[in-house]
């Protein structure tokens, strides 16, 4: 191989990083041409150098590895390296090319870089985890939501969301204080949030029960829904017997 | 302390009440009926009117020795309280009993002359027949309770062990550490030393001290500062304990771990989540036999962690109380910005 893989490290603990990277020296084919030390750094470095490998660990301070990979608009390959075994699943569901478990040995780490020469070599630099991710179902309901616009990272405690809209292939999150935008699909966050707490009133619409101020029928068998704000959101018949199920009338 | 009437916690003691109050008025209806040739009806109204009625009223006298326990109350004052309360308690039921015989009894008055000074003194009899049984009741209460308080702090240290254990040798904490061993290996060999050395130490403690309840105070306090160490190695500036310890209170006991989940609170919610360095301050000072030790820690406002008093907080509450009597040792504030726990262990 000619061109050597240009490699970023996340990972929030030094000497973690410093285990990694005295291993990756020995790897002749890897450049290391960044290290984050969490993942507020990892979106804007990996967006701007779009390395064609990252090391990600996935317990870190303000955003969680996962977390950080919605946020990503360049897309490189991923092993992970964590102490946890429970994550494995999931990581893979991400397209992940390896999952090391802490501690590991050089040989594994060398044979993981291995795996993923291989696959740049078929695939290409660009890995395809974009849009997998999405329809998977999950073990447990989202408490936070993360965006990106522009250049600053939002974490949006569940609790703040008023209601959510579908726009092509990116949603709308409305909170108390504004509204965000996310490449997600209203599939993927209807199975993502506390149906609980959540509930989805039509094609385009997920709404907080609480905050559900009024339900009105306009016209016969077609209703919107009143928000505390006075936002009306339309309600569709699927949506009317959502209501009707969580709200028990 | 439990004022709830023995009759109403366990009706069984009732029943025994009523049965053998039922069989004293049975007996003596009996007695002056077949013995000294009463009228069967006038023994019955005598026998109801008095002594029946006390076994109403005398049940209340549980109330009198609740509210003056000899544990609480000096001699003198429960003597008195008791002295007070038999007179009203007699009263009532000679008022009672006087009633009843004026309506049940053909020679009302005569009964009245002949019969009320003697039945004076057997009120005070009744009284202090009572006062001595439903302290019996109330020691033996008191005892059972003791007895299933003891089971139950057997159980909850044996949680507590456990946990410290589970927390010591979690994925995070014990694959973490050895991570950093792994790293240090290279750049550092004598600090992978001693780090393994620490590990030891630490996995040592937990798995010793199985059985002991308490502990001295230097003892518990050089064990969470190994795990503390430990830590530090795989956090370096982003953790930074500070120890302000009063000499004099390394002698005290204190129940055994009861302060390492403490500090694993304080990593979870301060160091993990923040980039900035965290402070974790230990203070302790004894005052009038109570060893008071606060725990506190800085934390990232924005950090998005859910906190409560979770299973390791509610844990600790349990023991105190168990142990002391008291949920009250046990303060915990959070002011959004430091989260501070608080222990007051009394001393004795």
């Amino acid at each position: 191989m000619t061109e050597k893989i240009r490699t970023i490290i996340v990972e929030d603990e030094e000497l973690a990083r410093k285990l990694l990277k005295s291993f990756l020296s020995e790897a002749e084919n890897i450049e290391l041409i960044a290290e984050c030390e969490n993942g507020f750094e990892g979106v804007k470095t990996i967006n701007e150098l779009k390395p064609d490998l990252i090391f990600l660990d996935i317990q870190m301070p303000k955003i969680t590895g996962f977390e950080m990979l919605e946020l990503l608009d360049h897309k490189p390959h991923i092993i992970f390296a964590t102490a946890y075994d429970q994550y494995a699943l999931k990581a893979f569901e991400y397209n992940a090319s390896d999952y090391l478990l802490k501690p590991y040995s050089k040989e594994r780490l060398l044979e993981a870089i291995e795996k993923v020469a291989e696959r740049i070599s078929i695939e290409g630099p660009d890995s395809d985890m974009a849009e997998k991710v999405s329809d998977y179902p999950r073990d447990e309901y989202l408490d936070r939501i993360v965006v990106k616009d522009r250049h600053k990272i939002h974490i949006i405690p569940v609790d703040q969301v008023r209601y959510i809209e579908s726009m092509d292939d990116y949603v709308m999150i409305y909170t108390h204080e504004g509204r965000h935008m996310k490449q997600k699909t209203m599939k993927y966050l209807e199975g993502a949030l506390d149906p609980k707490n959540f509930v989805r009133i039509h094609r385009s619409y997920i709404v907080k029960v609480e905050e559900i101020n009024e339900i009105q029928q306009y016209e016969k068998e077609s209703y919107i829904v009143i928000l505390h704000d006075k936002t009306k959101l339309k309600v569709s018949k699927t949506g009317y017997k959502n209501l009707k199920d969580i709200l028990n009338f | 302390m439990d004022f709830k009437h023995p009759f109403i916690s366990s009706p069984r003691l009732g029943v025994y009440y009523i049965l053998v109050w039922l069989a004293i008025l049975t007996g003596s209806v009996l007695l002056k009926w077949l013995a000294y040739g009463f009228n069967p009806g006038i023994a019955v109204a005598e026998g109801l009117a008095f002594p029946f009625t006390f076994a109403i009223i005398g049940s209340a006298i549980w109330y009198v020795i609740k509210y003056s326990s000899l544990e609480n109350h000096t001699p003198a004052r429960v003597l008195i309280s008791h002295i007070i309360a038999a007179t009203i308690i007699v009263f009532i039921w000679l008022y009672i009993g006087v009633v009843l015989i004026k309506l049940l009894h053909p020679f009302a008055e005569q009964w009245i002359d002949n019969n009320l000074a003697i039945n004076i003194f057997g009120g005070y009899m009744f009284y202090l027949t009572y006062v001595i049984f439903f302290y019996a009741v109330s020691y033996y209460q008191g005892f059972k309770e003791k007895l299933k308080n003891e089971g139950k702090l057997k159980s909850l240290v044996k949680e507590a062990e456990l946990h410290a254990l589970k927390s010591q040798i979690n994925p995070h904490f014990l694959f973490n550490s050895l991570n950093s061993i792994s790293s240090l290996t290279m750049t550092d060999p004598a600090k992978a030393q001693e780090m393994v050395i620490n590990l030891s130490s630490l996995m040592r403690y937990s798995l010793k001290h199985d059985q002991i309840d308490k502990v001295p105070f230097s003892e518990e306090l050089n064990n969470n500062k190994l795990y503390l160490q430990i830590e530090k190695v795989r956090f370096g500036k982003k953790l930074n304990p500070v120890f302000d310890i009063d000499e004099n209170c390394l002698d005290t006991l204190i129940p055994n771990m009861i302060l390492q989940p403490l500090y694993e609170n304080a990593i979870k919610y301060g160091v993990y989540e923040a980039t900035e360095p965290i402070e974790i301050v230990t203070r302790s000072t004894c005052i009038k036999d109570v060893l008071e030790i606060t725990i506190t820690n800085n934390y990232d406002p924005n950090s998005m962690s859910k906190r409560g008093e979770g299973i390791g907080l509610r844990n600790i509450r349990d023991r105190l109380q168990i142990i002391y009597g008291n949920p009250m040792l046990m303060k915990v504030e959070d002011n959004k910005k430091e989260f501070k726990v608080t222990l007051a262990i009394p001393q004795k």
